[in-house]
């Protein structure tokens, strides 16, 4: 599987995108999704996985929600077992190469591993939260908000308040607790 | 599967019939509608200033955008930056911005730690109880929304016909539910999975352990004083139990009677406190 940490979908070469399907999941279902925007027309589908559905005991507001939001969005709908929908639709389309958006849930990996072993799978990045590659510690939320604070506020040039400038100072400086 | 419908009901009749096991578990459907439309129209509304003064209160300015969060509908980035918009200076902010970051710390460390992080007990527990003390079902009660306190059962009506509580309400549900009824908090947390529709294996686990306290350094409790005050009497005010209910008591007393000491404790809250009575009581 392609993650964006080795490749963007920027740098493939153009025909992998001309014979790409996009598989649209859960995490991801506004119009601008990034692996939509990668393939524009490309066929796009959104499986509702029903082992998931089972195991969370889904009620059907969710599914009600979620259809809504698929409504809005240029995709074959269908429902089974993931991957092999998935897989059952590229090959229908004579795909060579699935694009998708990342997720943290474990069953997403899974999922992708099965794909990338038929046809080879890209991850599309998204933006993330916090521009920054580098060391978070999770530990505890103070202790990740002490450097996450530094990139929360994103590209914003607002001015800081009177009383950031020293508490800024403190945990630019030697880490000091966030005030 | 189908894409063209006439109306919502129809639409609705629609997903019924294909999932009749999610309609059987519960047939409610939300008055909010998913989709990228509804999900402008919230981003439109936000009101960071606002919300930074009132967001514990149940009807503060909350934005109400977790399910399109939960499902990408709009992304982090999106409403920081509708919130900065709407806004002079950071600190106006930054209470906003400070919540978001909880979704973006939840889903790291799902993403670092997997099924293990969110469905274990990430450190020990911290109410003098060890995890045998704790029972590992729902009890009907609780799942129907009928355990006689009027504040909990409109909490429960509620996360059924809509999928969505208030943060204050959620904390104040699982801390019942885990603390008074000494319930594990995996029953309750799956429990929440399949009626939210912002239902996110991470940020729900990790909040209800956070109540626990298997993911904090002590346990969550409120009194009724705590409760009436951030829903404005709603509950309190018409409630037959008041003055006797089962959250009256300072912070202290209430903690000697739902815990065991804990080493660091302060002793004299635990003075003439028979240990668990609240809970065993049910
Ligand atoms: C027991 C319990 C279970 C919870 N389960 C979930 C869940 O399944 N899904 C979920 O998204 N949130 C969950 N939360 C966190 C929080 O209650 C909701 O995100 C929030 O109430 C959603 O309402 P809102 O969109 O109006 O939030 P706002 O206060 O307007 O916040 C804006 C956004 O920031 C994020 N956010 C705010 N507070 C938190 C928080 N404490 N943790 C994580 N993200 C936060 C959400 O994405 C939210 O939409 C849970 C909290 C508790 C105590």
């Amino acid at each position: 599987m392609t993650d964006h940490r080795d490749e963007t979908i920027g740098a493939a070469p153009d025909e992998a995108i001309r014979n790409a399907i996009v598989w649209v999941h859960g995490d991801c279902l506004r119009p601008g999704n990034p692996a939509l925007a990668a393939a524009p027309g490309a066929p796009a589908i959104f499986v509702f996985d029903d082992a998931l559905l089972d195991d969370y005991g889904t009620t059907l507001k969710r599914l009600v929600f979620l259809y809504e939001c698929l409504l809005e969005l240029p995709v074959t709908i269908r429902r089974g077992d993931v991957a092999e929908q998935v897989l059952a639709f590229a090959h229908g389309h004579g795909a060579e190469r699935i694009l998708t958006t990342p997720s943290p849930a474990p069953r997403f990996l899974e999922i992708g591993r099965r794909l990338d072993a038929e046809i080879p799978l890209t991850v599309v990045p998204e933006i993330p939260f916090l521009a920054y590659d580098g060391h978070l510690d999770l530990r505890r939320f103070s202790r990740y908000w002490k450097v996450a604070q530094r990139y929360a506020y994103g590209q914003a040039g607002l001015p800081l308040d009177e009383d950031e400038a020293p508490s800024r100072a403190r945990v630019d400086g030697r880490g000091g607790p966030v005030g | 599967m189908a894409r063209d419908f006439a109306d919502r009901d129809a639409l609705i009749a629609y997903v019924a019939a294909q999932f009749p096991d999610a309609a059987e578990r519960d047939a409610n459907v939300a008055p909010v509608r998913g989709g990228r439309a509804a999900a402008e129209r919230r981003l439109d509304a936000i009101r960071p200033r606002e919300y930074a003064w009132t967001r514990n209160e149940l009807s503060g300015d909350v934005t109400r955008l977790s399910a399109y969060l939960r499902h990408g509908v709009v992304s982090l980035g999106e409403v920081r930056t509708a919130a900065i918009d709407r806004v002079n200076r950071r600190g106006d902010v930054r209470k906003l911005i400070q919540e978001l970051a909880w979704r973006d710390y939840f889903q790291r460390l799902y993403a670092a730690g997997g099924d293990e992080t969110i469905w274990e007990d990430q450190e020990d527990w911290k109410t003098g109880f060890g995890p045998e003390d704790y029972a590992d079902t729902l009890p009907e009660d609780i799942r129907l929304g009928a355990t006689g306190l009027p504040c909990m059962d409109a909490f429960i009506a509620e996360l059924r016909e809509t999928g969505y509580l208030h943060n204050h309400a959620r904390m104040w549900l699982a801390a019942y539910v885990v603390h008074w009824r000494r319930i594990d908090w995996r029953p309750g947390a799956a429990w929440f999975l399949a009626h939210l529709l912002d239902g996110d294996p991470a940020s729900n686990n990790l909040s209800w352990q956070w109540v626990a306290s298997t993911f904090s350094p002590k346990p969550y409790v409120f009194n009724r004083e705590n409760l009436e005050r951030y829903t404005a009497g709603a509950h309190c005010r018409t409630c037959p139990l008041l003055g006797h209910c089962d959250f009256e008591g300072t912070y202290d007393e209430i903690k000697g009677e739902l815990f065991r000491p804990m080493p660091w404790d302060d002793a004299s809250a635990h003075r003439g406190a028979t240990n668990g009575k609240r809970a065993a009581r049910r």
